[in-house]
């Protein structure tokens, strides 16, 4: 009871500050640029940054850096603040709307960049790290692109991310069955792997965005480039494309074909799921490149490679996209020291300190082209990295691409979808609503 | 208090109640020294002004961390705002006219009560016949184990406990289904977080094993605080067990209850850490209540006006339901 009464009065202190911040804040408008030349460099004065990276497994690169960087430049200070992903999201809208965002911050890629963006708060970094410029040279392209909104390029990525389907070798072989290349091969492996009582894929949908990330890459397949990109970014976007019904069904077919008790699933963690691969008790397993490093147990006996997702035969979308997104830094275009803190970034998102990142940011493979070489990455790692090159875009998380009313019905609906309350008509349609009212 | 013929205690009439409710303001008056008729109406319950000297820092604490914040958010929930947009837009009571359209405030809403009727009768009543079966029948050592073992699950943290319950309410592998099917009744066992007809009972169930311990603690020592010879009293008059614990427990610690049917009741309305650590809210938004709801309107979907409407709904039905329970406690007050 006294914890309940704590979140109370500490979520009451919250809005406090929110309310307070909201009628003293000045921020706002849509300049997205910074009054300040970019490459006039002084070295003296602090420079912040706000991120989510407070993991034990990646805490440690951005003060290291840091560090690094407060040692070459005497005059520097650099601070960083870390918290955790959840915590992130609560921080990062205190901090907007007290007109206290720090010179460097996190975000994710799509409209959860865009709000920013479209807020005033984020410099535009074209001159900087657009594509021809010397730094967006050293980058790998689709994450460069990751970060661009109407033509100007804001983001700067962190690391690389895609979702790839993970299969256990072993299992594979011993059962005489190949990678599929299309969805209608995997329901059949699914089939001959469920025939001979090994469950095809594990699945876990407790909190709703492992089903998102199906539905990112199966709509990318489904529904024309132009008209994803309407939907996705607008602020009512119709959703009206056939596509996004059939990515829906396919979804399911999925499921019900390769998950044992699939309806059952938005029960189960995806951690679970994850540890039914790592034991080989399942032979396939939908995961992020990020999260190669958590794929260890008997899996690493067996052996493990990656392969896309597989679409359908005649999907009318663009087949050679892969779900994935980087992650992002955006720089405040309120800054004072906004020169300062693009030069820390270009420091920290080097081929030097790629390296450092390869160890020391357990799983978070850098953007910086030539870092990831068969010396310092896993074979799967490598894979990884020559199909993010080999696509032709990323599709960005469907939870952070979207509007956030949008997000929350697709995450509504796919949980709806799996436990059998919904049909997909049924989703798009409180998804067309949703994006039609815009959350207001 | 007045015990009858049978050792049963008798409940005073309104109009004894308010004279027992007088009489410690008196006395506190006289003894300060001030006089209580001098003293002005206002301070008269608080001892005057050097007792306000003495409570102006909470006071001053309270007003800028809880009051303030408050008024705060009734007002704010008049406009539509985000973080994005720092100017309120007064949108007058459209806010609430949204809450009532929205199926899943009413959801959410839903799932409060059933929290509040649930915990109510599991931290409230069974907690109460726990404790005074523990005090009424074991004697010893005993008895301070139990209490202790009642209490455990309420020193343990509401992550660790979500976890706990995640792995027995687990579809696969978890020991509930799983005992449900070695009892042959396995076509009960279901994905309990995973339905939208169970999810928020499984976390509901979770929160009792989590708060009966702690309440039924509180009883034990409200029961201890009952004057032995009214129990002896009771014996003289041949009174058994169930009825000693029915006419002389109870009656007597009808405060104990309605401080924890109002923190219950309240409790159960601000509920958010149990629901965020369990689902989230999921699936398909069916175990929402209105603080994930609020939660979520506000830092996720970026509708504060909304959240701020919502926190204002919630604080007046908890306001509400408390005053009509202390309304109802001093109608019918028992004192010894």
């Amino acid at each position: 009871m006294r914890r309940k009464a704590t979140t109370l009065l500490g979520g009451a202190a919250l809005v406090t500050v929110l309310v307070l911040s909201g009628c003293v804040s000045s921020s706002g408008g849509n300049d997205s640029g910074s009054a300040q030349d970019l490459s006039k460099v002084t070295y003296k004065g602090t420079i912040t940054m706000v991120n989510k990276f407070s993991d034990p497994t990646t805490s440690k690169f951005f003060p290291a850096m840091a560090k690094a960087f407060e040692k070459l430049h005497p005059g520097v200070t650099v601070n960083v603040q870390q918290t955790s992903d959840q915590a992130y999201k609560d921080k990062i809208k205190v901090l907007a709307s007290s007109n206290s965002i720090p010179d460097i911050y996190f975000t994710w890629a799509g409209s959860y960049a865009k709000q920013f963006i479209d807020a005033g708060l984020a410099v535009n970094l074209t001159s900087q790290i657009g594509p021809g410029t010397a730094w967006g040279k050293t980058l790998a392209p689709s994450a460069v692109k990751a970060g661009e909104y109407g033509g100007k390029y804001y983001g700067i990525p962190i690391d690389l991310d895609a979702k790839f389907m993970l299969y256990n070798k072993k299992i594979f072989a011993d059962n005489g069955v190949s990678v599929p290349t299309s969805l209608d091969g995997l329901l059949n492996t699914c089939k001959t792997l469920e025939s001979k009582g090994i469950d095809p894929v594990a699945f876990g949908n407790l909190y709703g965005w492992p089903a998102l990330h199906y539905v990112t890459q199966l709509n990318a397949y489904n529904v024309p480039a132009a008209t994803l990109n309407a939907d996705y970014y607008a602020k009512h976007g119709t959703f009206t494309n056939s596509g996004y019904v059939k990515s829906l069904q396919q979804f399911k077919t999925i499921l019900d074909s390769c998950v044992v008790n699939g309806s059952k699933t938005d029960g189960v963690n995806d951690t679970d799921a994850m540890a039914s691969f790592n034991t080989a008790k399942a032979a396939m397993y939908y995961d992020e490149w990020v999260g190669f490093g958590q794929i260890t147990g008997q899996i690493a006996k067996d052996g493990w490679g990656i392969f896309k997702l597989p679409s359908a035969a005649g999907s009318s979308g663009d087949t050679g996209t892969l779900a994935g997104a980087p992650d992002l830094f955006l720089i405040n275009s309120k800054s004072k020291n906004a020169p300062l803190a693009v030069a820390f970034m270009k420091f920290v998102v080097s081929k030097k300190n790629a390296q450092i990142q390869q160890t020391v940011m357990t799983g978070y493979p850098s953007p910086v082209l030539g870092s990831l070489t068969a010396n310092n990455a896993s074979p799967q790692s490598i894979d990884a990295l020559k199909a993010v090159n080999s696509a032709s875009g990323l599709a960005i998380w469907l939870d952070t691409v979207t509007p956030a009313p949008v997000a929350s019905a697709f995450l509504a609906g796919g949980e709806a979808l799996i436990n059998g309350s919904q049909s997909p008509q049924q989703v798009m349609k409180s998804v067309q609503q949703a994006a039609k009212s815009g959350g207001e | 208090m007045t015990v009858s013929a049978r050792g049963a205690l008798r409940e005073k009439t309104p109009s004894e109640s308010t004279r027992a409710l007088v009489l410690p303001g008196r006395r506190q008056s006289r003894h300060s020294g001030s006089g209580w008729r001098r003293t002005p109406s206002v301070l008269r319950g608080i001892g005057g002004w050097r007792s306000v000297v003495w409570v102006a820092p909470a006071l001053a604490l309270l007003i800028v961390f809880v009051y303030f914040p408050l008024v705060q958010n009734i007002w704010l929930s008049f406009f539509s705002w985000s973080v994005f947009n720092p100017t309120p837009e007064f949108v007058g009571t459209a806010n609430f006219v949204h809450a009532a359209q929205d199926p899943i405030f009413w959801r959410a809403l839903f799932n409060n009560v059933a929290y509040a009727v649930v915990s109510i009768i599991f931290q409230v009543g069974a907690a109460f016949v726990l404790a005074a079966l523990i005090e009424e029948f074991v004697r010893g050592r005993a008895r301070a184990v139990l209490r202790a073992i009642y209490f455990i699950p309420s020193a343990i943290s509401i992550t660790v406990a979500g976890l706990l319950f995640y792995f027995i309410y687990q579809p696969q592998s978890g020991i509930l289904d799983v005992a449900l099917q070695h009892l042959g009744l396995g076509s009960w066992a279901q994905s309990w977080l995973g339905q939208d007809s169970t999810a928020i009972w499984a976390i509901i169930m979770m929160s009792q094993w989590q708060g009966f311990g702690y309440t039924t603690l509180l009883y034990s020592v409200a029961i201890q605080r009952i004057p032995r010879d009214l129990y002896d009293a009771a014996d003289l008059d041949g009174v058994g067990p169930f009825s000693r614990i029915r006419h002389v427990t109870l009656p007597l610690v009808r405060e104990m209850s309605t401080l924890l049917i109002i923190v219950t009741i309240s409790g159960a309305f601000q509920v958010f850490n149990e629901v965020m650590v369990m689902t989230a809210g999921g699936p398909n938004n069916s175990s929402q209540v209105l603080g994930t709801w609020l939660y979520r309107s506000g830092f996720i979907n970026n509708q504060f006006g909304y959240a701020a409407a919502i926190a204002t709904v919630i604080f007046v039905i908890t306001v509400a339901l408390a005053i009509l329970q202390m309304w109802i406690n001093q109608r019918r007050r028992v004192e010894w």
